[in-house]
């Protein structure tokens, strides 16, 4: 059970981390995008000690120190964030649309999760003709047939042509 | 305001990562590949946004959200993008709930006399640092 006291520990110590940080610095989209990040870690935490609780006492001094790295990394890692793509970068593209007046952040952020859900679709629809042609690299002309072959693509088509 | 082209362009780190997230391992993307991939993102960027801007026009809201987002990804068959991206939003509207409160927080605690001395030491750090 110790080592349960451990994690709980960890657990109400990780939100005050996140508080300090807010409090210390003023450009805080990072700061709060890194405590929510926290947060989502801490809950993963709370999920390890049921586990542990089976485990024999070595594994489960293992898997502590694992998480308590794993916490270092997050707490030096200043741009760990819920996107991956600049928010900043989507808002941009999306202020091409001449009709656009207002994006609310909350839009921006969907736009930039899609985006990065898109990426990773196209690259796999793209993969299986990479993969059907027995190669390991993905070429232009997989992501070409991927995107003719796909209905909700054709939007893109032509698009890439120039 | 856009100043150069260049800053539409995605970044080209975060493509690849994304990417080869996406891989099996061992296999790679060529250069052209992850161009055309990054130009495609670009183009459905703009692709949801616009059809965002109709959606939100139809209704005569001048706003567009992520309600409108996600509705639009359901009619333009991204249908399978929605559970997560919902998801997602959960945890990024938490984010900016908790921000504020702490927020009110730090307020709250800089005028306050009982605060304890943790905080205050912070609050008064954080008044130096202004």
């Amino acid at each position: 059970m110790a080592s349960e006291d451990l994690f709980q520990n960890d657990y109400s110590e990780e939100p005050d981390l996140g508080q300090d940080f807010d409090k210390g610095d003023e450009m805080n989209i990072d700061a709060a995008e890194h405590g929510a990040e926290e947060v989502e870690q801490a809950i993963e935490q709370t999920n390890i000690p049921s586990s542990a609780n089976v485990d024999p006492p070595a594994s489960t001094t293992t898997e502590q120190a694992k998480t308590s790295n794993a916490n270092k990394t997050s707490e030096h890692e200043h741009d760990a964030k819920l996107t991956q793509l600049p928010m900043a970068r989507i808002r941009n593209i999306m202020k091409l649309d001449p009709d656009l007046q207002i994006a609310s952040n909350e839009a921006v952020f969907a736009v930039t999760k899609a985006v990065e859900l898109f990426i990773e679709s196209l690259a796999r629809e793209a993969f299986t003709y990479t993969a059907q042609a027995k190669k390991k690299t993905v070429q232009k002309r997989d992501v070409d047939l991927a995107i003719s072959a796909v209905d909700s693509l054709m939007f893109l088509d032509g698009a890439l042509n120039f | 305001m856009v100043e150069r082209i260049e800053d539409l362009n995605l970044p080209n780190a975060v493509i690849a990562r994304l990417i080869k997230e996406a891989l099996p391992e061992g296999s790679n993307v060529s250069k052209e590949a992850r161009a055309a991939i990054a130009k495609a993102a670009s183009v459905f960027a703009i692709f949801i946004t616009s059809s965002s801007t109709a959606l939100a026009h139809k209704q005569n809201h001048r706003t567009i959200t992520a309600k409108d987002i996600l509705q639009t990804l359901n009619e333009l068959d991204f249908e399978s993008f929605v559970p997560s991206l919902t998801q997602d939003l959960e945890v990024y509207r938490k984010m900016v709930r908790d921000k504020k409160e702490s927020k009110a927080k730090k307020d709250s605690s800089a005028g306050d006399a009982i605060a304890s001395s943790s905080s205050a030491a912070t609050a008064a750090e954080n008044e130096d640092a202004n």
